[in-house]
């Protein structure tokens, strides 16, 4: 209604004008009847009827919506005195865009991988099962525990088991094998998920049984690349290693699983089974109104009855719980990406204190022109709406920069350095502009012009009119006040810079000692593949062992390799844990002696790392299923448990009580190895124990084969990469064609390992080094302007004998108070924020002498040349100019 | 007696504002008649300011009590006609109901003997 009238009020104007044009006419008119003269009978009428004008005002200002108009003249008013001073706006602009960019950039990380929804429907009642313990709480399941998970009905909705198509799957009978990832389900995991079916049908229960023949559902991606979309595919058979599978099913384009999977295999469990070991997950969606901590209620009780159920398996401590899928997803990268978002906070404070600054100066330069305005009426809204619209221009337009550099930032970092972050897709490629993205930046733009214009806004306004029309020049001196309001500026610059670098130079630290860590083998020249190995040949201990003498004899015969090695897992990459008891020794309240790490390696394995032999002798080549058992346990396994005793003269019994699959003989300890750091650099080497491939129990073989592929690892003379054709060519003719996949040096494995650390302190110091840099210019600027100011009071100094050092030193020292007291209160704040960083901290403590000692000084001295340049400038007053100043 | 000072007090605009319903309540007519007519029935006590009748005029218009149209005048002359519409006869009945209220009020207070 009143938009109307606002929008049509030009047209209503002049009708209003013509209106009463033809009301004095008519009026004059009458006069006239009435026998006046045309003059007098005009007079008369504008006499009766007052001034039109004045009535066209009232009519035309209550037609009008007073805040638009005024929103649109302060704009238009803003954008030419910005226009008249183009470096100030572009300095302004650049700076808060360089702010707004940087948390754009975080946010829209944090967006995707903590703020969006995981892309299942209802996912909020996804929860993975987990197990909970004094070592910590962790997923994985067996057999013994998914039945009994799958029976609390009163929770759970469905309940489904599924691994991470760790092993691969070798895909035959086309032109070309393909290693594809196959991921083994349980026959409720579609439906647990959500997942939309193109074609065909999930998995029936009977095919989910031992037994229940070859079948899979293929993935959207498979479907179309494989069989390019054709639907008549369901019912048909695909060929792997060697063996045909069913289609029954295809997955529409929406499912996408957090670990790819080109396909999906029934599990097949044999619900008997007794086997403890955990080899897969079990995720559960909770029934509607099921709380997780009802859930866990119910848990507790489900873990009574599996403790009595089997006896020794779980200990007194232990139980289970849920934990929300998407929390388990996210894992630690959230607080990683909550604490990024605080540093570039104070990045974008720093960048408002700068720019608050900058608009203190060019107020004080406009005193005259604010005091003209409000003497000519302008009441002091006026001119704060006035000063902030101006600085909201400024900060909208660096927000819409900002939006720019922050999305092209963003994905360069993630190129560049994708930091092991969950969710964010390939090089970042689910980190999207969306509404939340812009919304946040519109937000913090707004914010930020109302947080760096509102401070210089009032006290440019509250200025004394008459002073300021009054004072004989604009160069007499800084105002006391707004003075004042830049020193604690300047300060709070100083201080927030100090704590981001305090936090980068603890961050660079991290990482060199990472860098420095020595992770007890040597990765040089090493090239690791992944085979593949889930044929029917290979369910079997021995057809593998076959298989990796004959491949290491091919290998070795490939020029420029020195020693050859297979594996089931590459260190840093995580592996396999199992309980043991050492024969004779009495294991207390304890399952069993204790635990460690397990690995099955081929006997060449310390070789190709290069682990010293410590004790006793390495594995050979006839250490294999003819010969006894033995196991080679590394350094800190044998302090541990061994800290006075020879570990040579025990045997141990590896997995007691683990069911069938484990079952094997005790086995003599023959050596001690040094430690590696196998879970990671940032880690303490865990005890562990080495077993040879080739003395592996059979069911083990065949479980391992499912579930992890085998890890072939080579010692080359030469740059590994220009060997990876011959490799691959060796051992597809060793293997009898199969392929292998993700081949990578183990150096670039401890790039990626060390990726997350490399991430944030990659973005700290970004971060740092802008703090540092604003925090420079922004104490230069005023000591810069503080000295422009007082060319006269300089001027009269050194006319009455003021040496040039005097001057120099005066300025230095008010410039220094202010950056000192910004260092003491940044120390305080370090002192504080740090802890929060302590736990991405590796042998630094988040109170590292070095960092809280190197960092203050150098800002210091950053600081000190920073006002070292407005100093020489004041030694360089020439008494006569200076007093002749104005 | 509509002085700038006074109209812009609440009860003096509404007063303006039935007094001009109530014109129009014969018919429609031009701003000059209504002025005009406004001035004689009240035996010319009511001395307006012609002018301040217009913002009058439009701001009911804009309520919707009146619509207007331009036309031509009994002597010739191009016009906007006002004519009141079944909203604006609406609202002066509940004006006049008020006022008449009110009046009696006052008269009472007053000590006014009223028939």
């Amino acid at each position: 209604m009143s938009l109307r009238r606002f929008v049509h009020r030009k047209k209503k104007d002049a009708d209003l004008a013509e209106e009463m044009e033809s009301h004095l006419a008519h009026e004059v008119e009458a006069n006239i009847g009435r026998g006046l003269s045309p003059e007098e009978a005009g007079r008369q009428a504008r006499l009766k009827f007052g001034n039109p004008d004045s009535i066209r005002e009232s009519v035309w200002r209550y037609r009008s919506l007073p805040w638009i108009e005024d929103a649109w003249r302060d704009l238009r008013f803003a954008l030419r005195s910005l226009a008249k001073v183009p470096g100030f706006t572009a300095i302004a602009i650049l700076v808060i865009a360089v702010g707004i960019g940087a948390n754009t950039a975080v946010f829209s990380v944090i967006n995707t991988v903590l703020l969006r929804p995981l892309t299942y429907p209802e996912p909020q009642s996804l929860v993975l099962l987990m197990n909970t313990g004094p070592q910590g709480t962790f997923p994985g399941a067996n057999v013994p525990k998914f039945n009994i998970w799958h029976q609390q009905s009163s929770i759970f909705q469905f309940v489904a088991g599924y691994d991470t198509g760790g092993a691969g799957l070798n895909l035959t009978g086309g032109t070309d094998p393909e290693q594809v990832q196959g991921v083994h389900v349980t026959s409720d995991y579609f439906r647990l998920f959500g997942a939309p079916i193109l074609a065909g049908r999930t998995f029936s229960p009977a095919e989910d049984s031992p037994h229940g023949g070859h079948v899979v559902v293929l993935s959207y991606a498979l479907w179309k690349r494989r069989f390019g979309g054709d639907p008549n595919v369901v019912g048909t058979n695909i060929h792997m290693d060697g063996q045909p599978y069913l289609i029954v099913g295809v997955v529409g384009r929406g499912f996408v699983t957090e670990s790819p999977a080109d396909l999906w295999l029934p599990f097949q469990f044999d619900l008997t089974s007794q086997d403890m070991a955990h080899y897969f997950f079990t995720a559960a969606r909770l029934r509607p109104g099921i709380t997780p901590q009802m859930a866990n209620a119910q848990l507790k009780l489900a873990a009574d009855q599996y403790r009595r159920t089997y006896p020794g398996a779980l200990g007194p401590q232990d139980g289970f719980s849920v934990t929300s899928l998407q929390e388990v997803m996210v894992g630690d990268a959230r607080t990683s990406l909550l604490v990024l978002l605080g540093a570039v906070t104070f990045v974008l404070l720093i960048a408002c204190a700068n720019v608050a600054n900058l608009l203190l100066i060019r107020a004080t330069a406009r005193k005259r022109e604010l005091a003209t305005r409000s003497a000519l009426g302008a009441g002091r809204g006026h001119i704060i709406r006035q000063l902030l619209t101006e600085s909201l221009v400024i900060s909208l337009s660096g927000g819409f920069l900002g939006l720019i550099l922050g999305m092209l930032g963003v994905r360069l970092l993630l190129a560049v350095s994708p930091g092991s972050i969950p969710r964010v897709g390939e090089d970042g490629s689910a980190v999207i502009l969306d509404l939340n993205v812009l919304l946040f930046t519109f937000g913090v733009s707004v914010l930020t012009g109302i947080l760096f214009g509102l401070i210089p806004a009032i006290s440019a306004s509250g200025s004394n009119l008459a002073a300021a029309l009054n004072e004989s020049s604009s160069r007499s001196g800084v105002g006391f006040r707004s003075g004042k309001i830049r020193s604690i500026l300047v300060i709070s610059e100083m201080a927030l810079a100090l704590v981001l670098v305090i936090g980068a130079a603890l961050l660079i630290r991290t990482f060199m000692k990472l860098q420095a860590v020595d992770p007890g083998f040597d990765t040089h020249k090493v090239v690791t593949m992944a085979m593949s190995i889930s044929g029917e040949r290979f369910q079997n201990t021995a057809g593998v062992a076959q298989m990796i003498r004959d491949g290491a004899e091919r290998l070795n015969t490939v020029p420029g390799v020195t020693t050859t090695a297979a594996a089931c897992c590459l260190p840093l990459q995580g592996g396999f844990g199992l309980p043991f008891d050492i024969v004779g020794r009495p294991n207390g309240n304890n399952p069993s002696t204790g635990g460690g790490g397990y690995l099955p390696v081929s006997w060449s394995y310390f070789d190709v790392f290069r682990v010293p032999i410590l004790r006793g002798r390495n594995f050979t080549v006839h250490d294999d299923g003819a010969a006894p058992g033995v196991v080679i346990i590394n350094e800190a396994m044998a302090k541990q448990y061994w800290p006075d005793g020879d570990p040579l003269k025990d045997r141990m019994q590896i997995a007691p009580n683990a069911g069938p699959v484990f079952a094997e003989p005790p086995r003599q300890i023959i050596g001690v190895v040094g430690n590696t750091r196998d879970g990671g650099l940032n880690r303490d080497p865990a005890p562990t124990m080495y077993i040879p491939v080739a003395q592996m129990p059979d069911k083990e073989t065949a479980l391992n084969s499912r579930i992890a592929p085998l890890w072939w690892i080579v010692r080359t003379r030469v740059e590994p990469h220009t060997l990876v054709k011959s490799l691959t060519a060796a051992l597809r003719d060793a293997s009898g064609g199969l392929p292998v996949a993700h081949i990578r040096t183990m150096d670039e494995i401890v790039v990626v390992t060390t990726s997350r650390e490399r991430f944030n302190m990659l973005l700290l110091t970004i971060f740092g080094s802008s703090a540092l840099l604003m925090a420079a210019i922004g104490i230069y600027g005023l000591m810069a302007y503080s000295v422009q100011q007082r060319t006269q009071e300089l001027g009269v100094r050194m006319a009455l004998g003021a040496q040039a050092s005097n001057i120099r030193n005066m300025v230095i020292r008010q410039g220094m108070v202010l950056a000192i007291i910004g260092v003491v209160l940044g120390i305080g704040g370090a002192l504080w924020l740090t802890r929060f960083l302590a736990s991405f901290l590796f042998g630094v403590q988040a109170l590292d002498p070095l960092a809280f000692v190197a960092t203050p000084v150098l800002l210091t001295a950053v600081a000190l040349l920073a006002v070292w340049i407005p100093a020489r400038r004041a030694t360089r007053v020439s008494p006569m100019i200076a007093l002749r100043f104005e | 007696m509509f002085r700038k000072e006074t109209s812009a007090g609440d009860i003096l605009q509404g007063t303006l504002d039935m007094l001009i319903l109530r014109t129009l309540l014969t018919g429609p007519a031009h701003g000059h008649t209504i002025a005009q007519v406004i001035e004689h029935t009240s035996e010319n006590s009511l001395e307006i300011e012609q002018g301040s009748l217009y913002p009058a005029l439009h701001r009911l218009e804009d309520r919707s009590l009146l619509v207007s149209e331009w036309g031509v005048s009994d002597n010739n002359r191009k016009a906007k006609f006002y004519q009141i519409t079944a909203k604006g006869r609406r609202h002066l009945t509940g004006q006049t109901i008020r006022w008449r209220q009110m009046t009696r009020a006052i008269g009472l207070i007053l000590g006014e003997r009223l028939d």
